[in-house]
């Protein structure tokens, strides 16, 4: 049996008690239970809990300011809970970070990078600082700034591209060979090219059993690489589940898109759409359109919506999205 | 993770290798000593500037070159930190298994680097070029305290740093601080209040004069008593005072520093 977003979430941790700091857990890699965070009194993050399967792609999809980069920079020790347990690996987050910080690589929301050093400087400095051998740092260097097309660049780092400069940060995070990887929006402000690029190589290290937790307000992105979904709204945790569990217990179905010459013709047709039974959910968009839920695929719309609706402008018939799912759930889009 | 090992060095290189690319840095640290120097020689080496012991006003106000020179640490440590804080590096090198207490020293030991070179030039430039009088036995000494009074100026720097988030607000509020000081402590121009007591470029400076400018003899120095005062040859304290009030400010100012920039970057 199906089970709905709600209980998909609740499934997350239904049991307080059963989440142990201290107890490993060999199927799950990241357990968090009721984390939160507060800056000076607002909530940014409020109580979320979550486990993340060893070498799985773990998506935190939210508009900007959901909480999604709070939850990242907590679970990679730079901000404190206010509350709440986790668990990353064998390690407790709140006494044993430092245990932590090993195993794990952060790929900024920002281009964190230091400027006026060149690639392979900023990549020799991170690699340093994890304590690695001076022979191996050049030999990964070289291969991860091949990779990403940014090798024998001399120059210092602020003269790079957007977009190399945010495939080093990338790099900068990965040199270490971390067992967790943190992406914080990787792909923001990228051509489609180096976004492609970028995707390849997540799916690369993906397959090479990383587990990484990427967050993104991109639901192209989640679609493309995710295992598992969360969204996050308002430091809350509203929705879980894989990419077809998510469609599955949305309410959406499938969703049409109307545009109309005039808007009588629209009130016309929505008056129309009202009476259908399969028809769930009716929402009137700015330019004469419509957007509609509905269940029973093609035959619905062949035998009873466009049976009702023929004096339409353009139709546009697509399978429920992320962004529709979100937006069932929130009450806005994506991008708000 | 709070231990401290080789890794401040490698935060100092990397430190080093950014400073280097600065130009606005080097101008205000490297050259701009070097015209002051030249401004002062210009101003006050004419025969009629004779102060004491036949010194030329000149050679008396070298030591407050030296100091604003290595007092210019406040403004660059300043500088480095807010931008730490502004462009993230610093919380990404927080999310490597690097201790706080590395990421300070390694600032200290590339300001160092730097000091050193500072004083070099201008050890070079005053004494060598411009001649400049002083007392070569003194010297290491007098180096010593130069360097003391730098990790002070760090400290200071730190500190302003952690109340300001932009490298220009800290850039701009450090050089105000940097300046009033230089010219509150009288290392500029002799100044006849008691605020001057209370700035540790004041007892720099006149420990630095002590010992470089007149000192003959490290055992009379300290226990002698006789730091000249911004207006006058009266005694007020020994050498020994000076050196231990330097002391008390870099100590002053370090903790403070690190203490106030923890509490401030550390949610």
């Amino acid at each position: 049996m199906n089970k709905s977003i709600e209980e998909e979430t609740q499934v997350i941790y239904s049991d307080p008690n059963q989440f142990n700091e201290n107890k490993h857990s060999t199927e799950f890699i990241i357990e968090v239970q009721d984390l939160k965070k507060s800056f000076n009194g607002i909530k940014a993050v409020d109580g979320i809990s979550l486990r993340v399967r060893k070498g799985e792609l773990f998506s935190l999809l939210g508009p900007n300011g959901a909480g999604k980069s709070t939850t990242i920079r907590m679970l990679t020790t730079v901000l404190k809970p206010t509350n709440g347990k986790a668990r990353i690996k064998d390690y407790s987050l709140i006494k044993e970070k430092n245990k932590i910080k090993p195993l794990i690589g952060v790929c900024p929301q920002e281009n964190v990078i230091f400027e006026a050093l060149t690639a392979e400087d900023n990549v020799e400095f991170v690699g340093r600082m994890h304590g690695m051998d001076p022979a191996d740092i050049k030999k990964r260097t070289t291969t991860l700034l091949e990779k990403m097309n940014i090798a024998g660049r001399k120059k210092p780092a602020k003269s790079f591209s957007g977009g190399m400069k945010r495939r080093l940060n990338l790099i900068m995070s990965l040199i270490h060979q971390p067992q967790i990887l943190f992406l914080d929006e990787p792909s923001a402000g990228l051509d489609p090219q180096a976004r492609r690029l970028v995707w390849d190589f997540i799916k690369d290290l993906k397959n090479s059993g990383v587990t990484i937790i990427l967050t993104t307000h991109d639901m192209l992105e989640a679609d493309a690489l995710s295992d598992h979904i969360a969204i996050m709204d308002h430091g809350k945790i509203i929705a879980f589940g894989t990419l077809e569990e998510l469609k599955r217990s949305s309410h959406n179905g499938n969703i049409l898109e109307f545009s109309f010459s005039s808007r009588e013709e629209l009130i016309q047709a929505k008056n129309k759409l009202k009476q259908i039974d399969n028809v769930k959910k009716i929402t009137e968009m700015e330019n004469n359109k419509l957007i509609i839920s509905f269940t029973g695929g093609v035959k619905t719309l062949k035998r009873e919506i466009l049976r009702e609706v023929e004096f339409f402008k353009t139709l546009h018939f697509r399978e429920d999205s992320l962004e529709d799912i979100f937006l069932e759930l929130t009450g806005r889009g994506l991008r708000d | 993770m709070n231990t401290i090992d080789i890794k401040a060095w490698y935060i100092a290189k990397k430190n080093v290798k950014e400073k280097l690319k600065n130009l606005g840095s080097m101008f205000w640290t490297i050259a701009f000593p070097i015209m002051m120097l030249i401004v002062y020689k210009l101003a006050f080496s004419e025969s009629g500037d004779y102060m004491i012991n036949g010194l030329t006003t000149f050679d008396v106000e070298f030591p407050g070159i030296v100091v604003y020179t290595i007092g210019m640490s406040t403004v660059t440590s300043a500088v480095m930190f807010s931008m730490s804080k502004k462009d993230g590096t610093l919380e990404r090198i927080d999310a490597m298994p690097v201790s706080r207490g590395n990421v300070f020293l390694g600032a200290v030991l590339s300001e160092t680097i730097f000091m050193n070179l500072q004083l070099i030039l201008v050890f070079a430039f005053g004494y060598g070029v411009l001649g400049a009088h002083f007392e070569l036995a003194m010297m290491p000494l007098g180096y010593l305290i130069a360097m003391i009074y730098g990790v002070a100026a760090i400290g200071l720097g730190l500190i302003i740093a952690s109340f300001l988030n932009s490298p220009e607000g800290a850039n701009g509020f450090a050089m105000l601080t940097h300046m009033s000081f230089m010219f509150v402590s009288g290392s500029f121009f002799p100044l006849d209040n008691v605020s001057v007591f209370f700035t540790p470029q004041y007892y720099v400076k006149q420990v630095y004069l002590q010992l470089t400018v007149v000192g003959d003899s490290f055992s009379d120095l300290m226990y002698s008593g006789t730091i000249i005062t911004p207006t006058s040859e009266a005694t007020f304290f020994p050498i020994w005072g000076g050196i231990l009030m330097i002391l008390a400010f870099t100590a002053i100012f370090i903790i403070l520093g690190v203490k106030i920039f923890q509490k401030k970057t550390i949610h």
